[in-house]
């Protein structure tokens, strides 16, 4: 994707951002008591304004952008299979989801072990036996010092619950 | 109080063993975090603030200010022996660094990147001293359409200059000042985008979204592409810098400091163009310009002056106005801010103790800095063999430990995680996330201004252009709007001269 292809995305996502603030968003999800007269001092206008200003932000970005000529050639990427690498976005999207859920049932520390080793082994580390290592140390030395330093009570989870 | 008496009470805040710990460690932590390529010193700062929250205001903030000054440098380590800035600030480092380290000068060239960096920073602390003081008491006759109008100015020049394109930039903190507007509303008390769900009623909290968009992206971004620095370490050689180099290098170092100082306390400038423009008048005004980005000794003294430089003066617009700099200092303004304590001219009032104790930490942290430095360029290579196929697992743990650990709360490492996809994508896009981030902190305050200049006046704009110093403001941000713009222009017209001065 070319800078002017990326900033016409940019753009176009920035006015229909906008549109949708002010047609959807802000009627629905904010709320303003009935007596306020002055539309200047109403909850509502603050995001309005910035709402319009984000869709002017984004046509200035189409014109300008319009106005680039045409790139010769495409611009490299920094990856060399695009398939793989969005395979990998997906795992650590779902990693990220899971330790979000399994906090509350596995425990902080217990989860963050597993987020560590899931994250060590999709990025395909040669260091497994260090990585498997600091999976396990880096929560548990954490937990020592939040729990027991710094006094923040941390989620232990249904299972095994640490001292 | 007299001078005498601040800093007697700044000195009996700090005179403690707690305080140099902090600072000693901030140091060491943040040449560290700076020397590793693929961290950074904003990482290691926004990492580090959970670990202040169990500690008094002053001796977590100082522990920040140490992670920030040795970040800085730390960067320097990586750019000369592997060719790999640590962070933005160290790329002009590399120009003359990397060629003298293939000479088997290294050892040379980070002795006087580290005389370099501990001279500008003293010259940068004392100009904060001098000049933060005096910008407050000023800014006590500030009323809200004057705050305004600051704040507005500073967002104006923070997205224009953080990024390629003020448009971006733009886009940036518009969404920053959109995200800022989740919760209760600041007059009313009514839903803003809060979904009914109790947890967003306060408002996204600042340091989710602070390592979402800083240290998460990082992590996605290593996904994507999870390759190694391809660079190879250089051997320090047996060469070290002579006081008589340093002497004659004295002249580009206090130059390059002064510019660290002035464009550092303009708001959104930043350490990477201040490094660049120090090199540059080195260079033009050096009689050995022909050796430059060869291997030039003061190539290096004057880059690595130039970004340590702004380090203290970052602090001037947050200490006297409230408003921060870049986005080290928003994130040690939300340390401030964790602690109860609001930066601005007030504090001056009501925390001068903690004022004068900063400073003092300030002073101290230069010649920390001379001495775990000098350590630290010998002990790069075991910082560097650190696989980053552990790190970054490593960071992820830290990240979720972090953010949970603010207000005990699950809800705040989903928000951390959402956005760092955010992040993630505004890399891709080229999108700079700062004036995200920053206007994400101002918008409320600029929010509340706007407001209450509207209660004041009954509704009628012309407050916002009341007197001189609106006036003062109004104009700089045009100024800055057409500046950026005539670039943006010419660099379109011209994009092989503008990627060259790039």
């Amino acid at each position: 994707m070319s800078s002017r292809e990326g900033q016409i995305q940019l753009g176009a996502g920035a006015i229909v951002a906008s549109l949708l603030f002010i047609f959807v968003a802000i009627p629905n999800f904010v709320s303003t008591p009935s007596n306020v007269k002055n539309i200047v001092l109403s909850p509502l206008f603050w995001p309005n304004a910035i709402a319009f200003f984000t869709g002017l932000t984004g046509l200035g970005m189409v014109l300008t952008a319009l106005r680039t000529p045409k790139p010769d050639q495409k611009a490299g990427s920094d990856v060399d299979d695009h398939g793989k690498a969005f395979i990998r976005l997906l795992w650590i999207a779902l990693i990220m989801i899971a330790t979000v859920f399994a906090m509350p049932w596995l425990g902080l520390v217990w989860t963050a072990m597993l987020a560590f080793a899931a994250t060590a082994l999709l990025v395909r580390t040669k260091h497994m036996t260090i990585a498997i290592v600091s999976a396990v140390t880096v929560p548990l030395l954490l937990y020592v010092f939040f729990a027991h330093v710094a006094g923040v009570a941390i989620p232990q989870g249904n299972f095994v619950r640490l001292p | 109080m007299s001078f005498i008496d601040n800093l007697m009470a700044g000195l009996s805040l700090v005179a403690n063993f707690e305080s140099f710990l902090a600072l000693g460690l901030g140091v060491t932590v943040g040449v560290i975090g700076g020397a590793i390529p693929g961290l950074s010193a904003t990482m290691a700062v926004a990492l580090t603030l959970p670990f202040t929250f169990s500690m008094t205001p002053i001796t977590g903030i100082l522990l920040l200010l140490g992670v920030y000054k040795g970040g800085i440098f730390g960067g320097s380590i990586p750019a000369i022996l592997i060719k790999t800035p640590g962070t933005p600030a160290s790329s002009a480092t590399v120009l003359d660094g990397y060629p003298m380290a293939e000479q088997g000068k290294a050892g040379k060239a980070l002795g006087m990147a580290l005389w370099a960096s501990c001279t500008a920073d003293l010259i940068s602390n004392l100009s904060l001293i001098l000049f933060a003081g005096w910008l407050a008491s000023f800014a006590l006759n500030f009323g809200p359409p004057e705050f305004f109008t600051l704040i507005l100015f500073s967002l104006t020049i923070i997205a224009g200059v953080s990024g390629d394109s003020l448009l971006r930039g733009a886009l940036s903190a518009m969404l920053g000042l959109m995200l800022a507007t989740v919760g209760l509303d600041l007059v009313y008390g009514t839903n803003r985008f809060t979904f009914e769900n109790p947890n967003m009623m306060g408002g996204l909290n600042f340091i989710a979204v602070l390592i979402g968009l800083f240290a998460i992206p990082e992590i996605i971004g290593m996904v994507w592409s999870p390759k190694a620095h391809d660079g190879k370490t250089r051997t320090l050689g047996k060469n070290w810098v002579t006081f008589q180099e340093y002497k004659k290098c004295l002249k580009s170092i206090v130059r390059g400091s002064f510019i660290g100082v002035f464009l550092g306390s303009i708001p959104g400038i930043g350490a990477a163009p201040s490094a660049f423009l120090s090199y540059s008048e080195a260079r033009r005004k050096s009689p050995n310009k022909e050796n430059f980005g060869r291997g030039e000794i003061e190539g290096v003294a004057a880059a690595e002056a130039g970004n340590n430089g702004v380090a203290g003066a970052t602090l001037i617009p947050l200490l006297a106005l409230g408003v921060p700099g870049d986005v080290i200092t928003a994130i040690i303004m939300g340390a401030f801010m964790v602690h109860g304590l609001q930066p601005g001219p007030m504090m001056f009032i009501l925390n001068v103790d903690i004022i004068y104790g900063l400073f003092i930490g300030l002073i101290v942290s230069s010649a920390f800095l001379f001495l775990i430095g000098s350590l630290a360029i010998r002990g790069f290579k075991y910082v560097a063999d650190i696989p980053r196929g552990v790190l970054f697992p490593a960071v992820l743990v830290l990240c979720i430990y972090g953010v949970f650990a603010v207000n005990n709360n699950l809800f705040d490492v989903g928000v951390m995680f959402a956005m760092g996809w955010v992040g993630f994508t505004m890399v891709r896009y080229d999108v700079p996330a700062a004036p995200f981030l920053i206007a994400f902190i101002l918008g409320p305050l600029l929010e509340d201004n706007f407001r209450q200049a509207m209660l004041m006046s009954g509704s009628s704009p012309m407050i916002l252009v009341r007197g001189p110093i609106t006036w003062f403001f109004w104009t700089l941000t045009i100024i800055t709007v057409i500046a950026i713009i005539r670039a943006g222009i010419k660099a379109t017209r011209n994009p092989v001269m503008g990627s060259d001065l790039e």
